[in-house]
């Protein structure tokens, strides 16, 4: 998810990375949260849904008819590196069942333990920021 | 050779790697453009002819590969016409993606919700109840079981937990 389109104009790309971190948001807030007129918001969340970016479904907020607009995420943008703990892939690819107890998966929880340490700043030697 | 750009992702890689073993690792590595018999492959790869079908037939219940049966009109035998279908890896991952989510709630509340004893010569970890049941001695050594803390796994989970919720817009 983190590859930005092309086909995205900067007011669009800024307005999708709003959309992405709220998850969800109706458009009378929408085009405030970006700052824009609600007629430019408008404009920027049809061309979103038009490009496949977000999905907008009528909505009813404060008392005003509106839409919802909620990000649709594409698959290959995603981030599968998330399934990676060190060197380990996620120990239920190619499984049938999910062992959330198994000892694949405490391995591998293990691994991401070690893969990123919290070392505090005075152990690392890192002189204390003031 | 066909998606090339996917294949270059190293957690594909392993993906595929973990589906057809190292056997199967040739097919797998090198989706061809178009239809492939069975056998053009293992010729092209210099393979037994089982290991290629083992592979294609893992690839094709993972939907990542599909065959059309051909009667060959001379000698009469079925071949096998094989597609390459690298364009639902993706879908696939994604799915992983939120197996692995499912199952780092569930564990995380495992965790959260036990106290635990580790054997520090056997490295064996217990619940407090197995624990309490050996009298707090390891059953393979006789050592003491000591408290264990599990703070940094339940961090390290949260993180992850986040980090996929963020990107499969789970909010």
């Amino acid at each position: 998810m983190s590859a930005e389109a092309e086909d995205l104009s900067e007011d669009e790309a800024r307005a999708l990375e709003l959309v992405r971190e709220q998850g969800k948001i109706y458009q009378s807030e929408f085009w405030k949260a970006l700052d824009v007129s609600s007629r430019k918001g408008s404009r920027i969340a049809k061309k979103l849904e038009e490009k496949g970016y977000v999905e907008r479904e009528d909505a009813v907020h404060a008392g005003n008819t509106t839409y919802l607009i909620t990000p649709i995420i594409k698959d290959e943008e995603l981030d599968f590196s998330l399934l990676m703990a060190g060197d380990m892939l996620s120990p239920f690819v190619g499984e049938e069942e999910v062992d959330a107890r198994g000892d694949a998966f405490s391995q591998w929880i293990m691994n991401l333990v070690y893969e990123d340490p919290v070392i505090p700043e005075e152990e690392a030697g890192a002189p204390p920021e003031e | 050779m066909a998606f090339e750009g996917l294949l270059e992702d190293p957690v594909v890689q392993k993906y595929l790697h973990e589906l057809v073993g190292p056997k199967g690792m040739p097919v797998a590595a090198a989706p061809p453009d178009g239809e492939v018999t069975d056998e053009e492959l293992a010729e092209r790869l210099d393979l037994e002819l089982n290991d290629v079908r083992r592979a294609l037939f893992i690839l094709y219940e993972n939907d990542l590969a599909t065959y059309r049966r051909v009667r060959d009109e001379d000698s009469g035998w079925l071949t096998y016409l094989w597609t390459f279908h690298y364009e639902n890896v993706p879908a696939n991952l994604r799915e992983e993606m939120e197996r692995l989510r499912e199952a780092l709630e569930e564990r995380r509340e495992y965790e959260r919700d036990n106290e635990f004893y580790l054997c520090e010569v056997d490295s064996i970890r217990f619940e407090f109840d197995e624990a309490m049941d050996f009298g707090f001695e390891c059953p393979e050594c006789g050592s003491p079981l000591e408290a264990m803390g599990n703070d940094d796994m339940v961090e390290s989970i949260d993180e992850r937990l986040e980090a996929l919720e963020t990107e499969l817009g789970i909010v």
